[in-house]
């Protein structure tokens, strides 16, 4: 593209290494000549730049291009925050919740043209704490810096709680920009009697991970004696998201979620749609709307009478 | 107006054709690239791993499940030969899931899969060992990764009736995630109730989507 430059270059010798048997009018033609060299080499870069600029469109694999045109109206709704956010901090009280930021290190999950999902996960994570925190919700968070524990390590910290509920965040490659979903950990093999045994007791003062029968429960079987609490938990956290960010369903999914496997307690995944959306730096944003929707459906989750109530 | 300001003005003018000249010329090389991408990809797949065919085929409408959008999939009736054998039968299914959706943006699993072994145990477990790059070419979020194995799980499930879980195995071996949010060491299930949910088909009739579980 700049090789034009070349000859132009060649044909015009750099002024300052001959300017001494340069004389007058010489002089101002090497003078002018430099400048046009510049000039020319400026103009072209510009050119080239603009020229280069609808070649390379920010497409991801099964994303229609049509999608990167989605109007900013789908963005997530900058919701007030309820008045109680105004007012002193309660104390804290009630079930904590494990605010867990996913990937991290090496592991950048999602990766979009500006920003990578790791990154904006714990941006979210740490206002989701404060909004939260501003509540009255105990939170703790898995990850608060740009480390990557395990996921049993990340489980590990709900799981020292006995009351405690997880809560895995998320940005996704594809989806409509705007739309934010609640997953639950699906299990569907048929299960052994001991496991049952421990669902079945889920709300009793049985430790987390000991079944009532003491038969210890696998690290990856943890989740499944929760499935029911948590299937009932994603599908709260969705209907308080739908109202706040329009593209969403309003039904959660179970999906097998590696990272909610070992939690022996309520555990759910929220994942925003998306890294590649074209104003990508709106996603933090969400960060108050969603804890919103965290801290209404956790109040209902744990209401009198629920089955999540303890 | 001075010669040197005439000097000028014709360097500059010729900088200016000279540029426009060579950056259309790229930039329609550049379109020449992305339009043959397509093509190349399928004419690869096509020399490394040809289309099955067996003595028992017999050409049917068969379902297969694409993305009928960026947050669903749905099935597409395709005519596919599909031999008897549910081997066979599977090979030529997954062949067509990878090689032949209708657009590039209805696909669900990366171009540059290759199914390198599938298998039935005795129990109906189906057990489809694909190479690596379905992992390191799959955008990680648990959308897109659910979409993928959904369409893989649901094109078998609607077409070969013997299958009752399928494992999905990376390079032989049993890997944690798909792309680091869905969990391969288990099972997905072929043969449940359907319910809806994102990622599933919302299309069809709940009859024609039979469910694919985890685990």
């Amino acid at each position: 593209m700049f090789l034009p430059l070349e000859p132009h270059a060649h044909a015009n010798p750099d002024p300052l290494c001959g300017e001494s048997q340069l004389t007058g009018l010489g002089r101002r033609v090497s003078a002018i000549l430099f400048a046009v060299k510049n000039l020319v080499g400026a103009f072209l870069l510009a050119a080239g730049a603009l020229a280069m600029l609808p070649l390379f469109p920010a497409q991801t694999l099964g994303q229609p291009a049509a999608q990167q045109e989605v109007p900013p109206a789908a963005a997530p709704e900058q919701t007030a925050v309820p008045s109680q956010t105004a007012a002193p901090s309660p104390a804290p009280s009630g079930p904590v919740i494990a605010l867990d930021p996913a990937h991290g290190g090496t592991d950048s999950g999602a990766r979009g043209p500006s920003a990578v999902e790791k990154d904006i996960v714990l941006e979210i994570a740490r206002s989701v704490r404060a909004e939260l925190e501003r509540q009255g919700f105990r939170v703790v968070l898995t990850r608060n810096d740009d480390s990557n524990p395990s996921y049993d390590d990340r489980a590990a910290t709900a799981n020292g709680y006995r009351d405690a509920i997880f809560i895995s965040l998320h940005i996704s490659s594809t989806g409509t920009p705007g739309a934010v979903r609640a997953y639950y950990d699906q299990f569907d093999t048929p299960i052994p009697p001991a496991v049952v045994a421990a669902g079945a007791s889920a709300n009793s003062a049985t430790p987390p991970g000991i079944s009532q029968t003491g038969v210890l429960t696998p690290w990856n079987e943890a989740q499944r004696p929760y499935s029911t609490e948590s299937h009932r938990l994603a599908d709260l956290v969705q209907i308080e998201i739908a109202q706040h960010f329009p593209a969403s369903p309003d039904t959660s999914s179970g999906v097998a979620v590696r990272g909610l496997r070992s939690v022996a307690g309520p555990a759910i995944a929220i994942e925003l749609s998306s890294i590649s959306a074209p104003y990508v730096n709106s996603l933090t944003g969400a960060a108050v709307p969603l804890a919103s929707a965290i801290a209404r459906a956790i109040q209902a989750f744990r209401a009198p009478g629920a089955a999540g109530a303890r | 107006m001075s010669r040197h300001w005439k000097i000028v003005i014709a360097i500059l003018a010729v900088a200016v054709v000279i540029g426009a000249v060579s950056l259309r010329g790229l930039q329609r090389h550049l379109r020449r690239l992305a339009e043959t991408q397509a093509a190349e990809e399928k004419a690869r797949h096509e020399v490394l791993a040809p289309p099955i065919s067996t003595p028992t085929d017999v050409t049917v409408k068969a379902k297969i499940f694409w993305a009928a959008g960026p947050d669903n999939i749905a099935p597409v009736e395709i005519e596919l030969p599909l031999s008897a054998d549910p081997v066979q039968r599977s090979r030529q299914l997954l062949h067509a899931l990878i090689v032949s959706p209708p657009t590039p943006g209805q696909r669900t699993v990366p171009a540059d899969t290759d199914l390198l072994g599938f298998y039935i145990l005795p129990d109906g477990t189906a057990v489809a060992d694909f190479s690596d790059t379905f992992s390191s070419e799959m955008p990680s979020g648990i959308l897109s990764e659910e979409m993928a194995v959904n369409s893989i799980a649901q094109t078998l499930a609607s077409n070969v009736p013997d299958l009752r879980r399928l494992k999905i195995l990376i390079h032989g071996q049993e890997v944690d995630t798909l792309a680091g949010n869905v969990d391969l060491t288990g099972f997905f299930d072929l043969n449940s109730a359907p319910q809806p949910g994102p990622g599933a088909n919302s299309a069809a009739p709940p009859s024609a989507a039979p469910e694919v579980k985890a685990h």
